[in-house]
């Protein structure tokens, strides 16, 4: 059998090399580093988005995944030397509501409702209050344009009328410089980013378009817009400056969440009862009985606010809590509470708890005035820009995969944004700053790496009881108090 | 040995090897080491057992009853660098895994001119695992096992010394077990939330092919396999536990259309030991639009858009017989089913050639051994602007091992 002993060899043969074969050797790629640009200081001049503000709070375990931390950990990925990235920390949960003294943070309280806000824990402490110099975060809550060059004492802005304590915070002492900019000069950032505006036309709309009562004027804002890339441009002649446009509000769940769930329950009563039943709101500027009609079916219909949400249970019965949470002396003219509310003409849907057509168009307007000021100063000013009109619009409109996950501008389930449905998750703030780190690549040929979004932390949850959360969403009134003095007023 | 329990030994030992596998698309194209080490150009000539697959019209010219069964051992290696959605070239490798699908034939002539037999094989097959469990991809594949069996029961018969035809009914059987994490974009969950679906299904087609045998130095050869469509049903199960509240537990079904192949070979044999042939391999791959499964829990859907092009194969082999060697070679050129922006580490597909080499040795007038070597050279797959769904574009570096044993008997 002597052909059969060939036969085994060769099988012996043939078995050794199933394990040899050819590597797989690595092709060209990306490749990782800063592209001969010099990056040994970046700092983030902004306001809440660059502070890492999340779930209506200041909170270490949110702050460490702000946009700008993101993106000093990826340009020291890239090879930059940037030291430790310095941030105003606020230990979990973070700081205090001004009414309650109790932890501001939203939570998860239950998914059946859901039911979200603060759980009335002790709040948090500055955590980073001696280092002895100014942060790399100069990310101010709260803050508008017009604070990036403002001296104002920090602490007279911590009382009325902006009656907001972030400046305090993160500034601290006017010893590292009396404003924004101030501190910003002297830690000498070959990066900067530079991402505010969006104050100036959001404390407007969160409001209702009630307090303030108009956006920034565009024109004020050009002005104050220049001002500042001049004076930055000024102090920093060599440094890479990349600005960010401001969003429209639509892509924002504090605006797009309550109306289409109130919506549908005035349709099933409509179906209930047979005759169509109408939603009376108050029209812009009008606390008193004057009142538009609406369905919330027509296109473009008016955006009831996420501060709506312990109110729109009430539409329908006789109620003035409304006017018993605001501490209104007496009631406006002609209002009564006996009348169902929200569908009676004496009682109608409040003013500040919806954005009627024409405040969106104020809105749009002072969004596209802004961002045509942001494009023009910023090409005068040789910074580059990020289009976060456009990334905000195709967030809305195709959400956006990320190696598998799915992030839309859905209210919690989106991902995108945390619990206040105005500022963004971790996942979200991660995805912002690939755009920062995109322009950094595509505009300034450097070979940044992109955070890996999923390894990002979620909104954390009561996960002993994850449902689904589909319902009208119920925020205690109380727990928005903190909204006038982060975007409103003081201008 | 008396044949009878030969037989039944064989038998037993094929039928313990599991199937799963990897070839263009997840077609697997290996059912017989004589077939395998000529790169699969048979059809023209289909002198075995896997003429059922190859070209059932093969049996009519086969006047002794055969057992032929056999493994096919493949080993392949994929790396991913990449993803360039993180500005990344870091290299990501598959879990060396070890498919076998299986192929097992029974030859039978009834009477004069009339063959009859049936096939078991592994026609479709899957495996795919990426490591570490942590990759950047795990959102879009952990882990996937696709197997199938295909029954296919043929007759063939000779109308003339040159002319055969046969036909054949399929009866396939598919399995897909697919692990993987899921995506929670929301909330934060203390492990990874994980979902396991097992689901299985059958399916029916028909095959048919034609043999003609215009002199003794020519023959040509042509068949049909018809598409199959595998309706499949079984569970979706999630853990940990509080994930599974919220998520579709339960009954989950799929329907999965493999494809219709048409084989056309012409083979040349200048002297009675020397055979060449050149095959075209036609693939329907069009068919396999999505991979969709429906969970019952919620009526809600899971879908990956595919999108696959028809495909072919070109293959060149041929054999020389030195009694009672016979030595064997070919090459293939396996074209690609994936578009670019289709590419995904669930089945990291590229255009490959195929090298091989085999050998055959018949012991006696009842036995016979066949081996047969091939070495799959991916081309470099570049993945990019891929669909917004994977998002994940990068290059893909594979190859492949396969080793083919086959054992025959003739009665």
């Amino acid at each position: 059998m002597k052909p059969l002993r060939h036969l085994v060899v060769l099988v012996v043969v043939f078995a050794t090399a199933l394990y040899i074969g050819c590597s797989n050797t690595p092709p060209s790629g990306p490749v990782t580093g800063l592209g001969g640009v010099t990056v040994n200081k970046y700092v983030a001049i902004g306001d809440s988005y660059a502070a890492g503000y999340q779930s209506n709070a200041l909170y270490q375990s949110g702050q460490m995944y702000s946009y700008p931390t993101l993106i000093a950990q990826q340009l020291k990925a890239a090879g930059a030397n940037l030291g430790t990235f310095e941030q105003p920390f606020y230990s979990d949960p973070g700081n205090p509501d001004p009414k309650t003294g109790k932890a501001a943070r939203y939570e998860i309280i239950s998914f059946v409702g859901p039911v979200i806000g603060p759980p009335g824990l002790t709040p948090g402490a500055p955590a980073n209050l001696t280092l002895a110099r100014p942060y790399d975060d100069l990310g101010v809550p709260g803050a508008v344009v017009f604070d990036f060059l403002d001296r104002t004492s920090f602490l007279a802005k911590a009382g009325p009328p902006r009656d907001n304590p972030f400046f305090l915070l993160v500034l601290r002492s006017s010893a590292f410089g009396g404003s924004i900019l101030d501190q910003a000069r002297l830690l000498s950032p070959n990066v900067v980013t530079f991402w505010l505006g969006g104050n100036d036309v959001l404390g407007y709309a969160t409001s209702g378009g009630v307090s303030p009562s108009a956006p920034t004027p565009v024109a004020t804002f050009g002005f104050l817009y220049s001002q500042a890339l001049d004076s930055l441009r000024a102090a920093l002649p060599n440094a890479k400056i990349i600005v960010g446009s401001v969003a429209n509000v639509d892509g924002l769940p504090f605006f797009t969440t309550i109306g289409p769930k109130v919506a549908a329950a005035l349709g099933a009563k409509s179906a209930a009862l047979g005759v169509p039943i109408y939603l009376r709101y108050q029209k812009h500027g009008n606390a008193g009985v004057a009142f538009d009609s609406t369905r919330l079916t027509e296109a473009n219909p008016p955006m009831i606010l996420l501060t709506g949400s312990p109110y729109a249970s009430l539409i329908g019965t006789a109620s003035g809590a409304w006017y018993a949470n605001n501490g209104y002396p007496g009631l406006p003219p002609g209002i009564d509470t006996t009348k169902p509310f929200g569908v009676h003409p004496q009682n109608p849907w409040p003013d500040a708890l919806v954005l009627d057509v024409d405040e969106q168009n104020t809105t749009l307007a002072a969004v596209n005035g802004f961002n045509n000021v942001i494009m023009t100063a910023a090409a005068a000013h040789g910074a580059y820009v990020v289009d976060f009109n456009t990334f905000w619009n195709n967030l809305r409109q195709n959400g956006l995969f990320t190696s598998g996950q799915k992030f839309t501008t859905d209210y919690i389930s989106g991902g995108f944004f945390s619990l206040d449905g105005v500022h963004p998750s971790s996942r979200g703030y991660a995805v912002l700053a690939n755009q920062f780190i995109k322009v950094m690549n595509e505009k300034l040929g450097m070979g940044v790496p992109y955070v890996d979004v999923t390894t990002i932390p979620g909104i954390p949850a009561p996960i002993s009881k994850i449902q689904d959360a589909s319902g009208i969403p119920y925020i205690p009134h109380e727990a928005f108090a903190d909204f006038q003095w982060l975007f409103g007023g003081g201008r | 040995m008396t044949p009878s329990r030969s037989v039944v030994v064989l038998l037993v030992a094929t039928t313990i090897f599991t199937a799963t596998a990897l070839a263009s698309g997840f077609q697997l194209n290996e059912h017989g080491a004589r077939a395998m080490a000529q790169a699969g150009a048979f059809a023209a000539r289909a002198y075995d057992g896997s003429a059922m697959y190859f070209n059932p019209a093969g049996l009519g010219f086969q006047t002794r009853a055969s057992v032929l069964a056999g493994v096919t051992l493949i080993s392949p290696s994929s790396s991913f660098f990449g993803p360039v959605q993180l500005n990344s070239n870091a290299q990501y490798d598959q879990a060396k895994l070890l498919f076998t699908p299986i192929n097992g034939y029974i030859v039978y002539p009834v009477i004069d001119r009339l063959t009859v037999g049936v096939a078991v094989n592994n026609q479709y097959g899957l495996g795919t695992e990426w490591t570490p469990s942590t990759w950047p991809g795990r959102y879009l594949n952990q882990k996937i096992d696709l197997k199938s069996f295909f029954f296919t029961p043929t007759a063939s018969y000779r109308i003339t010394d040159q002319l055969s035809i046969g036909a054949g009914f399929v009866y396939a059987t598919g399995n897909v077990k697919l692990n993987r994490q899921v995506a929670i974009s929301s909330v934060q969950t203390p492990e990874p939330v994980t979902v396991t679906m097992d689901l299985s299904g059958h399916g029916m087609g028909f095959s048919g092919g034609l043999l003609y045998k215009i002199t003794p130095e020519f023959s040509v050869g042509a068949s049909y396999r018809s598409k199959v469509q595998i309706d499949a049903s079984g569970s979706a199960t999630f853990a940990p536990n509080y994930a599974a509240l919220a998520l579709p537990q339960g009954d989950v079904s799929t329907s999965i259309t493999l494809p219709a192949n048409g084989f056309f070979g012409v083979a040349y044999m200048p002297t009675p030991d020397i055979e060449l042939e050149a095959d075209y391999q036609y693939i329907g791959w069009s068919v396999y639009k999505e991979l969709k499964f429906d969970f019952k829990a919620n009526g809600s859907s899971s879908v990956s858009p595919k999108n696959y092009e028809d495909s072919y194969i070109l293959r060149f082999g041929g054999q020389y017989t030195m009694a009672p060697w016979h030595f064997r070679a070919g090459y293939l050129f396996d074209h690609s089913p994936v578009k670019t922006e289709f590419v995904e580490p669930l089945l990291p597909d590229a255009s490959r050639d195929g090298f091989n080499i085999g050998l055959g040795y018949d012991l006696n007038e009842h036995w016979s051994f066949d081996v047969a070597y091939f070495f799959l050279q991916f081309q470099t797959r570049k993945a990019e602007n891929t669909d917004p769904s994977i998002a994940f574009d990068g290059t893909y570096k594979t190859y492949a091992n396969l080793f083919g044993l086959n054992i025959e008997f003739k009665f």
